[in-house]
């Protein structure tokens, strides 16, 4: 799943790979309580992902609670995959954790579609804790990027907040969205593209 | 898009992630400067500068944090017993306690979660040992458990109980 090998003489001369999480999922899955680590070390990063792609502060929370609960219930089927290439940091855990939060913000999207909910009004009084659009108008760089992004088609969009944003590496992104890395790459490449024009055109 | 197209798509989209990988680590040192790169499109480089600094992490409320830090404890708490007590079996107090003539605490048990008439029930009593909330949880979860896994008779008590049906046919017929 991971993979941007260097030469084979860089692959041989790499100690054995561990997982960097691996202490921690085999300690939780030692004691169950312990998995409250690998929670507070990921917390921030799947509730940005979440509210990234929901835009609103009650579903990402929503999203972030079946997450975490679902990886605790399903922590034995959990896997590492980390490979020599994949170098120290890498994290298979922190890849799986992704696909489980993605499969719960589509979950959720679906969920919105059947019931839509309140009243516009009524979500417009409710001032999100956090409102990433409104904090980004007081820099109008910081609003022009944002609005860029919000405008790439969801694969792209979803591949920059990821890189951006969680600071996954290309192949963990390969790992979450089920793509190959080189198809990443075009990806994210093909997003800073089209964002760049629209901040140049925005400027100028 | 022709084939030729596609490796320089290809190798642009290679070294704009060298790129990107170089910003990252260095915004993430404070660097004074970016990574400069002449091969890479002015709109990519411009766009990646920028995403990198204005797209940022955010947190929940620590009331949501502590809260389903709380949930998924329970969670824990219950994933730890379930084993324990027969993979699914669940301990219902129905009434919790009963006082016992002999100061015990009396617990009644329901296997998977059945609701049973108590009064078909046979009770439990886990002696005055039981004081911490802990130990109760525990003593009931092993109880269940030992109500869902009779120990299997071994060799010899088959053999034992074999012989004494045989005895009891010959005796009618």
């Amino acid at each position: 799943m991971f993979g941007m090998g260097g030469g084979a003489e860089a692959r041989r001369a790499t100690v054995s790979p561990l997982d960097r999480d691996r202490p921690l999922v085999e300690a939780a899955r030692r004691e169950p309580e312990r998995f409250e680590a690998l929670y507070r070390r990921y917390l921030a990063q799947v509730y940005s992902y979440a509210y990234y792609e929901l835009r609103d502060q009650h579903d990402a929370e929503d999203v972030t609670e079946r997450t975490f609960l679902s990886a605790l219930a399903s922590l034995d089927r959990f896997e590492e995959r980390a490979r020599p290439e994949d170098g120290a940091d890498a994290s298979t855990f922190r890849v799986w954790l992704f696909r489980i939060a993605r499969n719960a913000v589509a979950n959720e999207r679906r969920h919105r579609r059947r019931h839509p909910v309140a009243a516009l009004e009524t979500a417009a009084a409710i001032p999100a804790a956090v409102d990433i659009e409104g904090d980004a108008t007081r820099r109008d760089e910081g609003a022009a990027a944002w609005r860029a992004v919000d405008r790439l088609p969801a694969d792209r969009r979803r591949a920059v907040v990821l890189r951006f944003v969680n600071e996954l590496t290309t192949a963990e992104i390969a790992g979450v969205l089920g793509r190959s890395e080189g198809a990443v790459r075009v990806l994210l490449h093909r997003a800073l593209r089209s964002v760049g024009r629209e901040l140049r055109g925005d400027v100028g | 898009m022709t084939p030729d197209a596609r490796d320089a798509l290809e190798i642009e989209a290679l070294r704009t992630d060298r790129y990107l990988e170089a910003l990252l680590i260095a915004l993430d040192r404070h660097a004074a400067g970016t990574p400069a790169d002449a091969r890479i499109e002015p709109a990519v480089r411009v766009a990646a500068t920028k995403l990198a600094r204005q797209l940022v992490r955010v947190h929940p409320s620590f009331r949501f944090e502590d809260r389903l830090a709380a949930q998924l404890a329970e969670a824990a708490r219950t994933m730890r017993l379930a084993p324990a007590a027969g993979g699914g079996s669940m301990a219902l107090p129905i009434p919790f306690p009963y006082a016992t003539p002999g100061g015990g605490v009396e617990l009644v048990f329901s296997q998977r979660g059945v609701a049973l008439d108590p009064r078909d029930l046979r009770p439990y009593l886990i002696r005055g040992a039981l004081t911490s909330a802990a130990l109760s949880l525990a003593g009931a979860a092993w109880v269940a458990w030992r109500r869902t896994h009779a120990p299997r008779p071994s060799p010899m008590a088959r053999a034992v109980r074999a012989a004494r049906e045989a005895r009891l046919v010959r005796r009618l017929s």
